[in-house]
């Protein structure tokens, strides 16, 4: 039943498999079961998928309990399209593996830039000491 | 605290007898303190507690199976002398605050968890409500409260001697976030304890393993909710029969939260009074309309009226299908599903009191209800299922954690939300949702108008309306204070800086900050004329919704803001009879300002409109410069257009003057018309030129020939406009919005062929040339 029409409202997402992206950056996969007015959500057998590149990895991570003020998005799984997906899923030390990697190299470029603009005499302030607002 | 690393720190080493003073007073001092070597630390010792009833959990199988005496006496000795305390505690126990909360409820019944269940799910301590649900029932079954862990690690409570025989119900209300407002969520009426008269869930007692000191309570008499004064829960008025609340909908297998209807059986049926609303939960807010439950019920009693045991897993009531429409599978056993389908057939009997609801709202349900009654009978026929949906329906099926998120407790966030829609103005409030749907109604309006089938139902979310209510806040004040205390809150709030505006002298600034001021003072006259053209433009609104005695007052009312409007523009000072241009081409030089002035003009006098339009046609060169990278001028065409179809010739005539720059008279030509060239290099300039010159040619046609001195002077002008235009390089000419028809004629009386070709070929004027 359409409760409110005109309206976002979660009430029917209720029960249904969602992904929800976080503020940090996480990827949750679970349950929605239960919300309140302020959009906190408690997600059932919750999954964090990281991806990296083509691959992803799941770690199971039971129930979550999200405060609203920290969702960016969610969105309902098609459960029949779930897998239906280019990406390959691999262990959880693979893609932990491959996500350090991927910090790295990406630290290390952005170490070099800095560096670049050093010598240029410039400074960029960093995404990171300014707050997020 | 005193310790000093060694003697020579310590600044009293003289003094041996301070410093042994200061060491005994050290020992008082740690002895006396309790919490940290004293009883404090001992008693509390949850993790102590928790052991022991890891040790309990893993006796319990051995107990439930024998359902003796011994065992339990065994388990406790276990727990020492806490059972006897425990027992008197849980005799006396009231509604706790913890024990109402069905969160902590379901975290605490995992507790005796022991057995890992089979089955697909993962049975981890946290995917307890699987679990929980087979710990109610047995524990019900057999009489039996439940201990809470919580319960168990508080500290000991004083004994509750007088509260004896006082009624659970009679206890102040839960702790936990009452709102005065929006009421509590959904409390229970009935103390987790209560045994039920009958055995409701008989599957699950071999299921269930029955912690320990259950088995030590005393039964409890049988609870029945107590009216609460005038006031009801949800469950209580749920099991009311033809309550308006009726059809607690899909329970969950074996709700650690009793669906009301489970309940109302357990306890044999209490006194209710019937009918009556839980103020908490609805009334508080003045005007509110109906629940949304309201409508919901009749569905509601299509599915769970005569649904007394819990069916399988993860039923869902049709009316939580995805709004893809989708509906649910209707999972009952074979039993009750011809008694539903009895009930299913009085459904569309059944009109439910969907008034209040948007219409697109109230639609919606009716279709889905429609859907689901097509699926339900196919269903029940063994019919045919979208195969694209089975697999949905088949998670949802085999999905036993569904509706952990009770029907109440969704009913009640969206009664949050909807409380936040309520407006006492919707059309200030939700400006953009109002005109999205009246542009939807029309549409469909003329759509139907056009002939087609059935007129739907126009939904509409239609939200409650509060009078709007005056309050004069009074800001708190304390008794007995000297002087006044100002607490500042969100109705009074404080103010933080004392800006002052000081107004500098012209020698401090420099002319950059001239400019700037100049500039800033002008945003500001347009914001505020902005603000009078929207409550202008809104008049008409207001008017058809006024009443007969208030419309001249907002006639009135309307006139003055237009006139204000108008003075605004023009920037009238004292003093001065005519007011200078500056003002009116400061705002015009703002983007905002031209935007305006277009907006604006259709509410002005004729005069005051070509008095707008005078001055513009004057300044045209500068504002085009000032618009070169906004490009704002040609929303003005069309205002502009129209007032000129209303304005005389002689204005025409001098408007053309003001706008070509020309010359007074036709004797003095002049070297050069950068006015002109300015213009006719604009799209707007020369788009309006031309509009103009229609005009003109349109008043000469039309006119009779009675005023000779008009006509001179029309025509002077032309030719004069004529030389002009002619010696206009071509190239750099503009590309004009539109060009009039007649031009062609107009150009024909007063220039001969060859130049009239040199002037259709430069203005484009002919179509084919294009």
């Amino acid at each position: 039943m359409n409760y409110m029409p005109g309206t976002a409202s979660l009430i029917e997402d209720i029960d249904k498999k969602h992904l929800v992206l976080l503020r940090d950056g996480r990827t949750l996969i679970g349950f929605l079961r239960s919300i309140d007015q302020f959009a906190n959500l408690v997600l059932h057998q919750t999954v964090e998928r990281i991806h990296v590149g083509k691959k992803y990895g799941d770690i199971p991570r039971g129930i979550f309990v999200v405060r609203g003020e920290n969702v960016v998005l969610l969105g309902e799984i098609n459960l029949e399209k779930e897998s239906d997906t280019p990406l390959q899923q691999v262990s959880i030390e693979e893609i932990l593996e491959e996500q350090r990697v991927e910090q790295q190299t990406k630290l290390e470029a952005e170490k070099l830039k800095v560096q670049a603009l050093k010598d240029r005499g410039l400074s960029i302030p960093r995404a990171d000491t300014l707050d997020e607002y | 605290m005193f310790r000093y690393e060694s003697l020579e720190d310590c600044p009293l080493d003289e003094d041996e007898d301070a410093f042994q003073g200061l060491g005994e007073e050290d020992e008082e001092i740690d002895q006396f303190n309790d919490d940290t070597f004293g009883s404090g630390a001992v008693d509390d010792d949850w993790q102590e507690a928790h052991e022991r009833l890891a040790e309990l959990e893993e006796k319990l199988p051995v107990a439930v199976n024998e359902q003796t005496g011994n065992g339990e006496r065994d388990e406790m000795d276990l727990l020492g002398d806490h059972e006897e305390n425990l027992a008197e505690r849980l005799s006396k126990m009231v509604i706790e605050n913890e024990l109402e909360d069905p969160a902590i409820m379901r975290a605490v019944q995992t507790r005796p968890v022991l057995q890992p269940q089979p089955g697909s799910l993962n049975s981890s301590i946290w995917d307890g409500s699987e679990v929980l649900r087979r710990i109610r029932g047995p524990l019900l079954a057999q009489e039996m409260p439940t201990v809470s862990v919580l319960e168990y690690a508080l500290p000991q409570r004083p004994p509750q001697g007088p509260e004896d025989d006082r009624d659970l119900s009679e206890r102040a209300l839960p702790r936990r976030s009452t709102s005065p407002i929006i009421g509590s969520p959904p409390v229970r009426a009935v103390p987790i304890g209560t045994p039920p008269k009958q055995m409701a869930v008989p599957s699950f007692t071999q299921q269930i393993l029955c912690p320990k000191p259950v088995h030590v309570r005393p039964p409890m008499p049988p609870r029945y909710p107590a009216p609460y004064g005038e006031r009801m829960s949800p469950n209580q008025l749920c099991s009311v029969p033809n309550s308006s609340l009726l059809g607690h909908p899909f329970p969950p297998s074996v709700p650690p939260v009793l669906s009301p209807l489970q309940r109302a059986q357990l306890l044999g049926g209490a006194q209710l009074q019937p009918g009556r609303m839980s103020p908490s939960q609805f009334a508080r807010v003045p005007g509110f309309v109906g629940s949304p439950l309201a409508a919901m019920n009749p569905k509601l009693l299509q599915g769970r009226v005569g649904q007394m045991l819990p069916p399988a897993p993860g039923f869902r009531a049709f009316f939580s299908a995805p709004p893809s429409a989708t509906p649910p599978p209707q999972q009952h056993p074979p039993g009750p599903g011809p008694h539903l389908q009895n009930l299913r057939s009085q459904a569309p009997m059944f009109r439910p009191d969907t008034t209040h609801l948007h219409p697109q709202h109230r639609r919606l349900l009716h279709q889905r209800q429609q859907q689901n009654r097509n699926q339900h009978r196919n269903l029940n026929g063994a019919g045919d299922r979208g195969s694209h949906r089975s697999s949905h329906q088949d998670h949802l099926r085999k999905d036993p954690y569904a509706n952990l998120m009770l029907q109440r407790e969704k009913d009640w966030v969206s009664k949050i939300q909807m409380m936040q829609l309520q407006s006492t103005d919707p059309y200030l409030d939700d400006f953009y949702y109002q005109n999205y749907f009246e542009k939807l109604e029309k549409l469909s309006a003329a759509e139907e108008i056009q002939g087609d089938g059935p007129k739907k139902e126009r939904t509409k979310l239609i939200t409650p309306q509060v009078a709007k209510l005056e309050h004069a806040y009074k800001p708190v004040q304390f008794e007995g204070s000297l002087g006044k205390l100002t607490v500042s809150s969100v109705n009074n709030p404080r103010k933080m800086i004392d800006a002052v505006v000081t107004s500098r002298s012209e020698d401090d600034e420099t002319k950059e900050k001239q400019v700037r001021d100049k500039r800033r003072k002008t945003l500001v006259i347009i914001e505020k004329t902005y603000s009078l053209l929207l409550d202008v433009e809104d008049y008409e609104r207001r008017y058809l919704l006024s009443l007969e005695e208030e419309r001249p007052a907002l006639m009135d009312e309307r006139k003055h803001k237009i006139c204000s409007m108008y003075d605004n523009l023009r920037g009238k000072l004292p003093g001065q009879e005519r007011p200078g241009d500056d003002h009116f081409v400061q705002i015009m030089c703002i983007r905002k300002g031209k935007r305006m002035v277009a907006r604006i003009l259709p509410f002005l006098s004729t005069e005051q409109a070509a008095d707008i339009l005078m001055t513009t046609a004057r300044n045209l060169p500068f504002l085009i410069k000032k618009d070169a990278q906004d490009e704002v001028l040609p929303c003005l065409l069309s205002p502009f257009s129209l007032l000129l179809y209303h304005l005389p010739s002689v204005t025409i005539t001098s408007l053309l003057q003001q706008l070509m720059n020309l010359p007074q008279s036709a004797a003095t030509p002049a070297p050069s018309n950068p006015h002109l060239t300015a213009v006719l290099q604009n799209k707007f300039g020369l788009s309006l030129l031309l509009v103009l010159l229609s005009r003109g040619e349109d008043l000469q046609s039309s006119e009779p020939a009675t005023e000779p001195t008009r006509n001179n002077q029309w025509t002077e002008v032309m030719f004069m406009a004529t030389r002009e235009l002619l010696r206009i390089p071509q190239a750099a000419l503009a590309k004009p919005i539109s060009i009039p028809t007649n031009l062609v004629s107009l150009f024909s009386r007063y220039v001969d062929q060859q130049k009239l070709n040199l002037l259709e070929t430069k203005l484009q004027l002919v179509q084919g040339i294009r």
